[in-house]
């Protein structure tokens, strides 16, 4: 049975309660007109291999991109792109230059941790607990109450203002910047090497680690990327290496406090010393005595072999102990890697049958991940990661193939692996086109591009990331966030995806400013409304329904609830989740 | 207008199917509009539910549900063991051998009345430690085989007998569909029922945006969907009227805070409204517990405590109807025997996991213990399984849902009448 509304409402009253409802485009008037550069029409062919680029290597077309890409020729796009440091950026950075946490340093954000952690004790303590703001659940959007109690917790704790501001910056460098193809590779390599924001102190570590580990590297090469990450504090904290460390090892402070024990004077001032004795005891108690696996196994699992990389539990506690020692040298005040040597294992270990012998030191954890790096294994793992973000969710075998030996071409330059993908037939093969389903990330850039918008000064379209699903940085199992299609569309988050939609086009949603009369002027003529969305905000790939279901359902509205309903429609459309 | 409540409800239900067909899922998806066309029935009453929790990231049995009584426990486990029954901070005892941790306080009347069972030493016969591929293994039952689409609890959807046709058949409680659930049968997503819900829109633009994404989605869907029945969209409409914004929990019951506490007073509300409601899921996390995992009191525990309370609020709140209802825990694998050098536990083998409701033959640890000799370990290192977790699941299927063709939900496993653990009569 067809589901049809019960009541038809008339034209009038309807315009007027979609108007009442905000649904209408914002009450300014025409500003200048998005126009095409002029000059011949493009072959459609072109475009639509413009538009497949752009789809992929960007996070989608602003008005008028594909004209430019058409205009400039797709190979010199994809040049430009790979050399993201010829592209010029004024615009992102001006906007980049008013965020105080990109000028803080990770020993500043430990400093800024360790100060509201203090001050939100003293308020917890003075106002009572239950005072306390409570942050939303994940995925549940807080009530205008609760924005508005989190706002102000955000302001008395500069914590949450400077990490606020750290997500405002993340969606500004993906709406905005113009290098667009190494914000997307950030965004992959971010994924790949996840670390949760939630884990206590990855809270302040979390910032440096993008900008210090991630973002130089994101077009480096593999091993660079994969050593750096591993001296990483907050990978480091996060799968808990910096506590792993060889069975009956101790730290020097520790050996010198013993020693000191019965000597009056030295374990502090004026404290008592049962509670000396009873503090010392505590730290032994929690004193890390032993390895810890976890680490170990998701480099193998996640980070380089993959799953099936045939590695064995033997040569996961082998891992382990090779990185015995590598450590954060005071996570709290001084966030940085150390190696302790007190804390390595010297002993003789064999990992997927290469010999360590005993008594090195650091050195040989870096030639372990040297050998990870450049493991037949893991050319295959990372590339098929890779095509399956650029290509397609089950990844074809000749652009594996393709980037696998640009790979060995190459020593694992990732430039280099990245051209070999973008320029594979398989990347160009019509069944690829439009096969991928877009991320919540991905999805919400996208829609801002399309219109022509930019993100506010607010943490709010950061918000609608979290409330489509995938908050940035917060998915607690190293994985990171799936991005298979089976994974995105089901059919609460597809309701939530039309919603935002709708509330971008009526210049409802958080965080986003909307000038629609760039994408169409209102006009009570539906053809030419409904065809010039399809060409600035769809690029022409509107089916046949789409097109129809824009007709009928705004015959009847007036010339602005139309032009917003249009828009709506676009963004929350079939083709629009897809790229 | 707001942003959470524009698009009616209706769409989600009718768009849900829709859409995955038009975004071009696998064939898969088509054969589940196939099916719903088949399969027309009426709505069931006195439906039985099936409430599958997973324990994600691979909880410590072994701290869970204490094997006190055995020696070795003590011998491993010297900054982490739960002290036993009686002690400062101890074990409750079950059965003179095992204790539940003293977090779960609130579940050990239910032990005590009957209606909660435990099994212990169970898990998957393949032997990874990889929490992805193990969950992955879990929750499409086929252990070993990772080319399997769909999971075990859509394929009991699937092999259902007699069912209401109502989109409200399969839910799990979250923002994405988890890999147990998806398959050729109808199964929702909801993050929380409350998002769902309109605030102060007129009902004739509800209907326009409605209609609008409908027709938006139908197009591609060349109509397979249009039998989304008149079921389901009463189901919609009681989904509507049961009003999530007000609803109180019965006979006092008190849900946790937190995202586990609020799917599970989902879950019960949607079982109270009647929506036909077979099979529910929701996860709870923060169980890979490799550092400070704690003992009596500590990370653990806390995760204990809200998941505990969670259960019994649960079984409070449904009161009677917990007749009808069966609730299971499952976790991907357990933890090391031994503690690690960072007073925490890594990766092991067999865990224990919990059958809770009225029909239950609880009071009881089922399975057979394999004791921690290192001998009898698991690589000499894990508890080894003795139970392999599709028993338990394929008895709960066939002794609560009623599923008959138990080979088609576990295919290559031969369900082994021999091994039957009698854990519901």
């Amino acid at each position: 049975m067809r589901y049809q509304p019960n009541v038809t409402p008339t034209s009038r009253s309807l315009a007027g309660a979609l108007l009442l409802m905000g649904l209408a485009g914002l009450a300014v008037p025409p500003a200048g007109i998005w126009r095409a550069p002029s000059g011949t029409p493009p072959d459609s062919a072109a475009r639509a291999r413009a538009l497949h680029a752009l789809n992929r290597l960007t996070y989608g077309p602003r008005p008028g991109d594909v004209d430019r890409v058409v205009a400039i020729g797709i190979d010199r796009f994809i040049d430009e792109q790979l050399s993201p440091e010829k592209i010029s950026d004024q615009a992102l950075e001006q906007r980049l230059a008013t965020y105080e946490v990109l000028k803080t340093s990770p020993e500043q954000m430990a400093r800024v941790f360790a100060q509201a952690q203090r001050q939100q004790l003293q308020q917890r303590r003075e106002r009572g607990d239950s005072m306390r703001p409570q942050p939303p659940e994940p995925g549940m959007m807080p009530d205008s109450a609760q924005r508005a109690r989190l706002r102000q917790d955000a302001m008395d704790n500069p914590l949450r203002r400077l990490l606020g501001q750290y997500q405002q910056a993340t969606m500004a460098r993906a709406v905005m910047s113009e290098r667009q193809l190494y914000e997307v590779m950030v965004d992959f390599w971010t994924n790949h090497f996840n670390v949760f924001i939630g884990k206590g102190a990855d809270r302040f570590l979390l910032p440096g680690y993008i900008e210090e580990t991630i973002r130089p590297r994101a077009l480096g090469t593999f091993d660079d990327l994969l050593i750096a990450v591993a001296k990483s504090p907050a990978m480091l904290f996060y799968l808990d290496n910096a506590q792993s460390v060889a069975p009956g090892s101790e730290p020097p402070q520790l050996a010198r406090l013993r020693q000191a024990r019965g000597r009056p004077g030295r374990m502090g001032f004026g404290m008592n010393p049962e509670r000396a004795e009873s503090l010392m005891a505590r730290a032994e108690e929690r004193r890390p005595k032993g390895i810890n696996e976890n680490y170990a196994r998701e480099l193998m699992e996640l980070h380089t072999l993959g799953v099936d990389g045939g590695y064995t539990q033997q040569d996961v506690q082998n891992v382990a102990r090779i990185l015995t020692g590598w450590s954060i040298n005071q996570p709290r005040q001084r966030p940085e890697f150390v190696f302790n040597e007190w804390a390595h294992d010297h002993g003789v270990k064999t990992v997927l049958g290469q010999r360590f012998p005993a008594g090195r030191g650091m050195d040989e954890g870096v030639e372990l991940l040297h050998a990870l790096a450049k493991h037949p294994a893991t050319m295959r793992h990372v590339s098929e990661k890779l095509c399956a973000r650029l290509v397609r969710d089950d990844p074809p075998d000749g652009c594996v193939d393709a980037a696998v030996h640009a790979w060995e071409r190459t020593g694992g330059d990732i430039r280099a692996v990245v051209r070999a993908i973008v320029t594979s037939p398989d990347f160009w093969a019509p069944e690829n086109r439009a096969a991928k389903v877009k991320t919540p990330l991905e999805f919400l850039v996208s829609a801002v591009r399309a219109v022509g918008a930019s993100p506010d000064t607010t943490p709010a379209l950061a918000m609608l990331v979290a409330r489509l699903g995938q908050p940035l940085f917060g998915q607690q199992p190293p994985t990171g966030y799936p991005e298979t299609r089976e994974s995105l569309v089901n059919s609460g988050a597809l309701l939530q995806r039309m919603n935002i939609a709708l509330g971008i086009a009526a210049g409802r949603a958080p965080g986003v400013r909307v000038d629609l009369d760039r994408l169409a002027l209102p006009t009570a003529d539906i053809e030419t409304l409904v065809s010039a969305v399809n060409k600035t905000v769809l690029n022409g790939t509107a089916s046949a329904n789409t097109l129809k279901t824009m007709r009928d359902q705004t015959r009847d509205l007036s010339g602005e609830t139309a032009r917003t309903m249009v828009v709506g429609m676009a963004l929350g459309s079939p083709e629009f989740q897809r790229q | 207008m707001t942003c959470n409540g524009d698009v009616d409800r209706r769409v989600f239900v009718k768009a849900g199917g829709l859409a995955l067909v038009s975004l071009g899922l696998d064939p898969i998806f088509l054969t589940r509009a196939a099916y719903a066309v088949q399969r027309a029935g009426g709505p069931a009453a006195g439906k039985k539910t099936l409430v599958c929790i997973f324990q994600r990231g691979a909880v410590d049995g072994l701290n869970m549900i204490v094997p006190y009584g055995d020696p070795f426990y003590y011998r491993e486990r010297p900054r982490i063991a739960i002290p036993r029954p009686g002690a400062n901070g101890g074990a409750l005892d079950l059965n003179g051998y095992f204790g539940l941790h003293p977090a779960l306080a609130p579940l050990l009347p239910l032990y005590q009345r009957g209606e909660l069972g435990v099994v212990h030493a169970i898990g998957s016969p393949d032997v990874t430690r990889s929490h992805f591929d193990a969950q992955d293994y879990m929750e499409t039952g086929t252990p070993g085989v990772k080319s399997t689409s769909d999971g075990w609890l859509n394929r009991a959807l699937v092999h259902a007998k007699d069912h209401a046709e109502t989109p409200f058949r399969g839910v799990a409680l979250g923002q994405q569909l988890p890999r147990a659930l998806r398959g050729a049968a109808p199964a929702l997503a909801i993050d929380n029922l409350q998002t769902f819900g309109l605030r102060g829109n007129r009902e004739d633009v509800r209907d326009r945006l409605a209609s609008a994404f409908e027709q938006l989605y139908q197009g591609s869907a060349t109509g397979v969907v249009a039998s989304s029945s008149a079921e389901g969209f009463e189901a919609v409409r009681m989904l509507k009227t049961a009003n999530p914004t007000q609803y109180e929990p019965a006979n006092g019951a008190a849900y946790p805070r937190g995202p586990f506490g609020n799917a599970m007073r989902q879950i019960a509300q949607l079982i109270k409204s009647d929506l036909g409601l077979e099979i529910a899921f929701a996860d709870v996390g923060g169980w890979d517990t490799h550092v400070n995992q704690g003992s009596s009191e500590g990370q653990l525990a806390q995760r204990l405590t809200e998941f505990g309370g969670s259960l019994a609020a649960f079984t409070r709140d449904l009161g009677d109807r917990m007749q009808d209802v069966v609730v299971l825990t499952m976790s991907e694998f357990g933890r090391t025997v031994a503690e690690n050098g960072n007073v925490g536990t890594d990766h092991g083998h067999a865990t224990a996991m919990m059958v809770l409701g009225g029909g239950v033959k609880g009071g009881k640890v089922y399975g057979r213990w394999p004791t921690l000799d290192p001998a009898k370990r698991f690589e000499g290192r894990d508890l080894a399984v003795t139970t392999d977790f599709r028993n338990l699941f394929a008895e709960i299927l066939s002794g609560h849902v009623g599923t008959a063709d138990l080979g088609a939900v576990f295919p290559g496993y031969a369900h082994d009448p021999a091994g039957r653990l009698g854990i519901l009569g």
